[in-house]
């Protein structure tokens, strides 16, 4: 998996301020439809909304990995927020989150679409690099962090 | 006079006591333990530091009296629950796989020893059962974590076909020394069969329920419950073997039914249980291992070694293939609970019936079923725990607190008493604070309780007792695991994501294009926790449930096998 190809330096934040589930995956929506219309917005919020009712996307240890599929796009996508105060996402072990990262697939990828969740839920899983990206002060040393990540363990 | 006495006691006092401290060493290398108590018995013995030992019919008595103790004890060990799930495929295992294993070895032996077939036959079923001290030792002692269908199949299983085992070889050894043909032994074969099953069943029962009454009616000395427990069970034994039935079987039963009933004084009576099947185990391998002549071994050792692994890799994994078929198990876990086919006393025991009915050749007979069982140990017995990883069927242990106490407040507050401990490395250790809601009480640190507020940094190994309401139930978890890795371990088995029991099953349709099985019209209208008890009908922790292109895991359930934990995989 490239995650060079998934996220855009632009879609990455560093130490944002949000106060609440929805506030943020309001942010990671505008943040992902940074092309498009006000309508797609509204809908990505939407699917995001919708599969966390399924089950919080929160993976445990303050790291949350929403995700859903958008109509309006071509190519897989993610953009990416650490938050200063972390913020409560229903997460099973409770803990609050400060670490979150939205991918976004076209509607017709199915199969890419779980194997790139599979990969990103396994990045997760790794506490050394959760601790470096909690360790970035800006938006350029998060993507950095972020990419680097992949150099590692693709090469 | 009495001068034989203190060398006797010497000798068989040393033995004990150097098998009990090996137990040390084996657990460090991680070797089979019954390996070593076996082994000390060959070293002992005529080939080596010379302690003769040659009575054949006292080494069966004690054995015979060693296996009832131990799967006595088996029984009374076995919940209920667990046993019924297992019992369909297990009680396949223990017949239909005794005989085909019988069978298969005995075609093999046919060909490699050039024996004749009622004889060929009589080396299949001397070791057709699998072991129940080696296969209960190897799953309680080596810290492996198996999915309950699994570990209940193969504990079952290792319980229940020791006593076919044994009426095969007796039947067999009786047709040989009378000369009969197979043709008209097969109606009385059949017979006898029945009376010794249905004997042994009914008795066991029988006597399993007077056990229970006798327990419950008299009020005794604590510490004499024990004593009148195993004697009572060798009684049973002895009465059942006496009216033809089978023993063994009877003594498992009743301690299957003992152990399921609340009988007075349970802690003390697992307690010296747990001690004399241990002293069951040493006594058993080490008079087996005294009885054998090393010497005489390499006159069969290598056709006797190819038979163990023909065994091995050949007649057991395909007996428990086609037992298993029909019981939905995964290929994986037929693999395995193929490999654990642990050969162990009992088959040793076994083949000293050919030398007690007076058969020729009976000391070769023997030899080999030494030389085959000590490879089994060798072999799967050091293998077992890699072999399991491999077919990544261990399940990690959860975290969670290691003691839970519903507390009955007046009123509607409802409280839960937890008690956790404190793993290095920790969270919590680390500085991470306790949510609000958490109310410490307590905290034990070097068997002293203190203050929560006066204990101040928790330091490992603490116990630490909190108040807290129960819909919190596993948020504190984390805070007291140690060992990230062990956390990413968990994560890859059960999922990293969380679905929610009562989510509507339709959503993963909707999110994930997950393929439901369509058969079932209420699946509409299911909740995801609903569903998993629809299909899986008795879930446990770890069973999983693949959905085209996602996979549900089972994260835990209630008493009342509701799921109420729910994982999600794509892999």
């Amino acid at each position: 998996m490239e995650l060079g190809t998934l996220i855009d330096s632009q879609r990455v934040r560093c130490g944002v301020d949000v106060t609440s589930k929805k506030r943020s995956l309001e942010l990671l929506s505008e943040l992902l439809t940074d092309d498009l219309d006000a309508a797609s917005t509204r809908t990505i919020f939407e699917g995001l909304t919708l599969r966390e009712r399924l089950g919080s996307t929160g993976l445990g240890h303050g790291v949350a990995l929403p995700h859903s599929r958008g109509a309006s796009i071509e190519t897989p996508r993610a953009a990416v927020i650490r938050l200063d105060k972390p913020i409560d996402f229903d997460a099973v072990d409770k803990e609050p989150v400060d670490l979150i990262f939205a991918l976004l697939v076209p509607e017709s990828s199915n199969d890419e679409h779980l194997r790139i969740l599979a990969r990103l839920a396994e990045m997760f899983r790794d506490t050394a690099f959760c601790a470096r990206l909690r360790a970035c002060r800006s938006n350029t040393d998060l993507y950095g962090s972020l990419i680097e990540w992949q150099s590692q363990n693709t090469g | 006079m009495l001068d034989w006495l203190p060398p006797l006691v010497l000798i068989g006092a040393a033995l004990v006591v150097v098998s009990v401290l090996t137990s040390l060493l084996a657990f460090r290398i991680g070797a089979p333990l019954l390996l070593f108590f076996l082994a000390i018995g060959l070293v002992a013995g005529e080939d080596g530091l010379g302690v003769i030992y040659n009575d054949w019919s006292g080494a069966y008595l004690i054995g015979s009296i060693a296996l009832a103790i131990i799967l006595f004890d088996a029984g009374f060990g076995t919940k209920t629950r667990y046993f019924k799930k297992a019992a369909a495929p297990a009680i396949t295992l223990a017949t239909l796989g005794v005989v085909l294993t019988t069978a298969l070895v005995g075609a093999a032996a046919y060909w490699l020893f050039d024996l004749s077939w009622p004889y060929a036959f009589l080396l299949g079923a001397i070791i057709s059962s699998t072991d129940a001290a080696a296969v209960f030792y190897l799953l309680r002692v080596g810290g492996i974590t198996l999915r309950e269908r699994v570990r209940a199949t193969l504990g079952v299983e290792s319980g229940s076909n020791d006593p076919i085992a044994i009426f095969l070889v007796t039947a067999l050894v009786e047709l040989i020394s009378l000369q009969a043909g197979f043709a008209g032994f097969t109606q009385e074969l059949l017979l006898g069969f029945a009376l010794q099953m249905g004997l042994g069943i009914a008795l066991g029962v029988a006597g399993g329920f007077l056990l229970v009454r006798l327990l419950n009616a008299i009020e005794l000395e604590a510490a004499l419950y024990p004593i009148l427990v195993i004697a009572a069970a060798l009684l049973l034994f002895a009465v059942t073997s006496q009216f033809g039935g089978s023993g063994f079987i009877a003594v498992y039963v009743a301690g299957l039914i003992a152990g399921n009933r609340p009988v007075p004084h349970v802690t003390a009576l697992r307690r010296l249980q747990d001690g004399m099947t241990w002293l069951a185990q040493i006594l058993m391998f080490l008079v087996l291992g005294l009885l054998a002549t090393p010497s005489e071994f390499p006159a069969v050792l290598l056709p006797a070694i190819g038979l163990a692994l023909f065994l091995m890799f050949f007649a057991r994994p395909l007996a428990v293939g086609v037992c298993l078929l029909p019981f939905g198990f995964s290929a994986k876990e037929v693999t395995f609970i193929g490999w654990v086919g642990l050969r162990g006393a009992v088959s040793i025991l076994l083949a000293i019936l050919p030398f007690l009915g007076g058969l020729d050749s009976a000391q070769a007979f023997f030899n080999v079923a030494f030389i085959m069982v000590l490879t089994s140990l060798l072999v799967q017995g050091w293998t077992i725990k890699p072999v399991a990883q491999r077919l990544g069927l261990i399940v990690p242990e959860r975290l969670g607190p290691v003691e839970k106490i519903e507390l009955e407040l007046p009123g509607t507050a409802h409280h839960e008493l937890v008690v956790y401990h404190v793993m290095p490395g920790s969270p919590i250790v680390g500085g991470a604070r306790l949510p609000r809601w958490a109310r410490p009480a307590l905290v034990l640190r070097d068997g002293r309780s203190m203050h929560f507020r006066k204990a101040g940094h928790l330091q490992p190994d603490d116990y630490l007792y909190i108040f807290m309401a129960p819909q919190y139930a596993s948020a504190l978890d984390h805070l007291f695991a140690g060992d990230s890795v062990q956390e990413a371990e968990r994560r890859a088995f059960f999922g990293d994501f969380a679905i929610a029991p009562d989510a509507p099953i339709r959503a993963l349709v909707d999110v994930y294009g997950a393929t439901l099985d369509q058969h079932d019209n209420r699946t509409d209208t299911s909740t995801v926790g609903g569903y998993l008890k629809d299909r899986l009908q008795r879930p446990e922790p770890g069973d999983r449930l693949r959905l085209g292109s996602v996979e549900l895991i089972v994260r835990a359930v209630d008493s009342r096998d509701q799921v109420t934990e729910v994982g999600l995989s794509f892999d």
